[in-house]
């Protein structure tokens, strides 16, 4: 549904997005997660027809955004960085402009089908500057949906929000992810990429790295296991150099070893250890936070410049 | 035509909830429309000669109306969008460059040029009242070319003008100061009728209009060529 080529876009000297190559299939839904300053608001605006890129292509939907972009614009639902609504009108009225500017037929429905979905029905006719910055994000949110876009391009929706509202919002996405659609999700929040998102689209100007939030642990890290004695012994480690075995440490009384494939590596790894006289009271797999694979893939990125 | 009406409809909802503008669409109507009428109540025993100078003087007021009722709307036109950071989201629907620029131009010259007009209205039906009987000179074709004629193409040019210049700043002040430049077509009838150069005349509304036609179409050209969604969004801060 979504797929670039190459997609670069300099502003003057500034080299914004370079050589951007991914793609989102239909139903997914993809993080393209990144510091401040990483491009993702301009490849989302890329995305969106609103800036043309500097080289490369990009095809939304089947268009390709330099031939067709407002046949684009007209099947892509967007939430910008900013709310960017009418203060001085309604919350409905708001609403109304953005359903006439896309030509829905029955407007009213479809506003009322989804100011009662974010839970705004209720203040329907209140100035949005009375509306709180959450109310406002889910307001631009119902405005992204509300001509039922096949496609969505969310940038970071839930900056700035409360920890509440960020959750009602992101429990809002989460809803969105079931109903089939195709969601882009710009995000420098690492737990939200993992928590909402199918596959993962690292990027700092450059793609960094991309796949599942599992596939990018295991890329990184490999499998760490955990095994749990109860005759622990420092020295073990040194016995453990098996084929499939990266490293083993040892410390509060268990054995930390990094391994290549659990499921081959794990039964040769527990017989040896049983022939090394240890008692073995459990083995599991370790658990490696994302946090960790970002941290190192960002800085393994900034070695290189 | 459609996505045109619905920006103009927005564009007169949010300006009719600002008091600046509230203020110059009602009061500068009243104000103008109430000084005219006292020039022809002070001309009432005048011969007709005299009568007709005074006229003259009061048909500027017609001519300024009209560019300055837009004004308050289109200075607030593009700096308001930028202050709320309602472009982008505007700009990702299907709407067309040119639509969205007709759309925001339109909004601020109707409602201008039909106040303008009624209140011209008003004035002739104060000049029955007072001199009981419209005079001949008013429903002359120079002055009925003028304020059907020259006073929309002085609005349209104000308009453009401020369009561009409020697309180069995000200081509604800035726009409302620098969108003074676009009154400045309107103020050479002001000058050549109050220095009674010439009374209103046929030559003169020619050379006028000579003069606004091209430069309309030129500042037409600039303003559309500056209204592309890249410029606006990455150049229009
Ligand atoms: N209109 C613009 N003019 C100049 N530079 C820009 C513009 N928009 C973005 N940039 C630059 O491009 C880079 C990427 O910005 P952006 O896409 O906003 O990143 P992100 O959304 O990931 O925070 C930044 O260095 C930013 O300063
Ligand atoms: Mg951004």
């Amino acid at each position: 549904m979504i797929e670039t080529a190459g997609l670069t876009r300099k502003f003057g000297d500034v080299i914004a997005v370079e050589d951007l190559s991914f793609a989102v299939s239909e139903g997914e839904i993809v993080a393209l997660l990144g510091p401040n300053g990483a491009g993702k608001t301009t490849t989302v605006r890329m995305l969106s027809c609103l800036i043309a890129p500097t080289a490369g292509r990009a095809w939304v939907g089947g268009y390709e955004v330099h031939q067709d972009p407002t046949a684009v614009r007209a099947i892509v639902g967007v939430l910008t960085e900013t709310p960017g609504l009418y203060k001085r009108l309604s919350a409905q009225h708001n609403l109304r402009f953005f359903a006439e500017l896309y030509g829905i037929p029955d407007p009213d429905r479809r506003i009322e089908k989804y100011l009662r979905f974010f839970g705004l029905w209720a203040r329907r006719d209140e100035p949005v500057a009375a509306f709180s910055k959450g109310m406002r994000q889910k307001l631009a949110l119902a405005r992204a949906l509300l001509h039922e876009p096949k496609i969505l391009l969310l940038d970071e929706p839930t900056a700035g929000l409360d920890p509440e509202s960020a959750k009602s919002v992101r429990e809002f996405i989460a809803e969105l992810k079931g109903e089939g659609r195709t969601i882009l999700l710009c995000t420098h929040n690492l737990p939200e990429a993992e928590r909402l998102c199918d596959r993962i689209v690292l990027l700092r100007t450059r793609l960094i790295a991309e796949g599942t939030p599992e596939e990018l642990k295991r890329r990184l890290f490999g499998s760490r296991v955990v095994v749990e004695l109860a005759n622990p012994r420092p020295e073990i480690v040194e016995e453990l150099r098996l084929p499939g075995v990266k490293s083993a440490e040892h410390s509060d009384g268990k054995l930390w070893v990094e391994v290549e494939d659990p499921r081959f590596v794990n039964p040769i790894l527990v017989r040896r250890l049983v022939e090394l006289g240890a008692e073995i009271i459990s083995v599991r797999e370790a658990e490696t936070s994302l946090e960790d694979v970002y941290h190192e893939l960002m800085e393994g990125d900034s070695a290189q410049d | 035509m459609h996505r045109i009406k619905t920006v103009l409809l927005r564009e007169w909802a949010e300006a009719a909830r600002i008091k600046m503008v509230l203020f110059s669409i009602v009061f500068l109507p009243l104000f103008m429309t109430g000084f005219a009428t006292y020039l022809v109540w002070q001309g009432r025993s005048l011969p007709p000669q005299g009568q007709a100078v005074l006229l003259n003087t009061a048909l500027i007021y017609f001519f300024v109306l009209p560019v300055v009722i837009p004004l308050s709307i289109a200075a607030y036109s593009i700096v308001g969008e930028k202050e709320q950071g309602t472009l982008e989201p505007l700009l990702a629907t299907p709407i067309r460059d040119w639509e969205l620029f007709l759309g925001k131009a339109l909004a601020p010259v109707v409602p201008g040029l039909l106040l303008s007009w009624g209140a011209f209205g008003a004035f002739l039906l104060a000049t029955w009242v007072i001199l009981g009987a419209i005079s001949a000179e008013v429903l002359s074709l120079p002055w009925l070319l003028s304020i059907f004629a020259l006073a929309p193409l002085l609005a349209l040019f104000a308009v453009f003008v401020t369009m561009i210049v409020s697309s180069r700043t995000t200081d509604t002040r800035a726009a409302y100061q620098f969108s003074s430049l676009a009154v400045l077509p309107a103020l050479i009838p002001l000058i050549v009728y109050s220095a009674r150069l010439t009374a209103v005349n046929l030559f003169f509304v020619g050379i006028e209009a000579g003069i606004l036609l091209p430069l309309n179409v030129i500042t037409f050209y600039i303003a559309v060529k500056l209204f592309h969604r890249e410029e606006i969004l990455t150049r229009w801060k």
